[in-house]
């Protein structure tokens, strides 16, 4: 090991923090420059760790399980009353959604209609949330090794939870329709009207872009419109729950706050979303790509 | 800015490679209990700064076992983790340090109450700085009541925090 000279410790010692300070400084403006830039250090991180906080929280889903567990007994007369008037209704429906599925059937046999893509999906456990004010994501317990990819959607049984912006090996980050980057393409079932559900980081997102002024009132449900290809239509998102003066409010299907596992779906459909822009651009990448436009524009 | 401010003070030597490690530690635990996924509704928003706590703490009593670089490192962990803006915890924890560092004599041997009062301006300071910088990155205005309620939190829960710090310092750093 290199011996250093007292005075040379104490000035390297000195002058670290303000060397650090304007390191992160730095840091922050030039991942504000170029998004990208951190995107494969930080799946790199949440990989190495990914191990780590599964364990940690496993111990807390577990509390967590007492708890709805506890609660559970309490309710549990009432409850079962609820479920019994509830599964009677729900009997009826089913008898008419199994009519409406044979009818569907044959009329998708008769206008030969086009069948949707296979649809295979994996359960992830949350092993860690963004803790603050700022950001709204979850990490999940599984990568690229499931055969996840960016832009995937994140669902539960009650509806849309966000979709996959960073995929590690064995972590993945799922950015959550309330985070202030998100956008979606939705559409009221009611009115068919046309927006984008644009979170800004409070519980509720908003109602952006509608195509008609007035399609939207309080209680109408909102789902995935497909529009940009990257979730399929009708996933169920939310409802309308308030008009103000921002436009309105959705609220989400799932309660966001308390996902213990949620499951990825691929619908096929991630390719279209625009893949990150490698940081170091291959040599005569750009002119090869120049002459192959030209040479197809000749054609 | 005089260098000076940022120079160690020399304090008791303490044997142990456990108690030497301890500030860094437990700032790693404060990290991790951050972004912990605890299912209580609403409680990811208004998550208090655990990590700002421990580095407080320890560049009150330990500065010397808490360095800047580790201090840096856990910041960026974390960011990293959540996927905020890379670098805002890291400056955050940094600017604590050399802060509380320049006030650190009037904090030594005072009793709990002030000690509060230091970390209750503190919190004040940085959390309005993060909802500004967070602002300027977002280019819009972001809403100021869950930085309140997350400032409250943070306030509230400092005296827990301290007590467990100052328990385990006691029992691992006078033990050796």
């Amino acid at each position: 090991m290199i011996r250093l000279s007292p005075q040379l410790r104490a000035a390297i010692q000195r002058t670290t923090l303000p060397v650090l300070i304007l390191l992160s400084a730095a840091i922050i403006v030039l991942g504000k420059a170029d998004r990208m830039l951190f995107d494969s250090l930080s799946a790199f991180t949440a990989d190495r760790l990914a191990p780590a906080l599964a364990t940690v929280s496993r111990p807390l889903g577990a509390v967590g399980d007492v708890i709805d567990r506890v609660r559970g007994f309490v309710g549990t007369y009432e409850e079962n009353l609820r479920l019994v008037r509830e599964n009677e209704r729900l009997l009826r429906w089913q008898q008419a959604a199994l009519d409406l599925a044979a009818d569907n059937q044959k009329l998708r046999g008769l206008v030969k209609a086009v069948p949707n893509a296979a649809v295979s999906f994996v359960t992830a456990r949350v092993i860690a949330n963004s803790g603050g004010a700022y950001v709204r994501t979850l990490m999940i317990d599984a990568g690229k090794e499931q055969r996840l990819a960016r832009g995937q959607a994140a669902i539960t049984g009650e509806g849309l939870v966000g979709r996959l912006t960073e995929v590690g090996n064995r972590a993945a980050r799922v950015l959550l329709i309330t985070d202030l980057n998100s956008r979606i393409p939705v559409v009221i079932d009611s009115s068919h009207t046309n927006a984008v559900l644009a979170g800004d980081n409070s519980e509720r997102p908003r109602l952006i872009y509608q195509s008609t002024a007035d399609g939207v009132k309080i209680g109408d449900r909102v789902v995935t419109s497909g529009e940009g290809g990257v979730f399929p239509p009708g996933l169920p998102v939310g409802v309308v729950s308030a008009i103000d003066a921002g436009g309105p409010r959705v609220e989400p299907f799932v309660e966001l706050s308390q996902l213990g596992y949620v499951m990825i779906v691929d619908y096929g459909l991630s390719e279209s979303l625009p893949q990150p822009v490698p940081f170091v651009e291959r040599p005569g990448a750009r002119s090869k790509a120049a002459a192959a436009a030209k040479e197809s524009a000749a054609r | 800015m005089a260098l000076k401010v940022f120079s160690i003070p020399a304090l008791p030597r303490v044997n142990g490679s456990l108690a030497r490690l301890l500030p860094i530690a437990t700032t790693l635990v404060a990290a991790l209990v951050t972004i912990l996924p605890l299912r209580i509704p609403g409680y990811a928003a208004l998550t208090p700064a655990f990590t700002l706590m421990a580095a407080y703490h320890w560049t009150i009593y330990r500065p010397d076992l808490l360095p800047p670089l580790a201090l840096f490192a856990i910041g960026l962990a974390e960011d990293l983790l959540v996927g905020a803006p890379v670098g805002v915890t890291a400056l955050l924890l940094l600017l604590t340090y050399a802060s509380v560092l320049s006030y650190r004599r009037y904090f030594v041997n005072r009793t709990f109450p002030f000690v509060w009062t230091g970390f209750t301006l503190l919190t004040l300071c940085a959390m309005l700085a993060l909802w500004a910088l967070h602002c300027v990155l977002d280019a819009t205005l972001l809403d100021f009541r869950t930085t309140i309620f997350r400032t409250v939190l943070t306030i509230a829960i400092f005296p827990v925090a301290s007590f467990l710090l100052g328990r385990t310092q006691r029992a691992l750093m006078s033990a050796s």
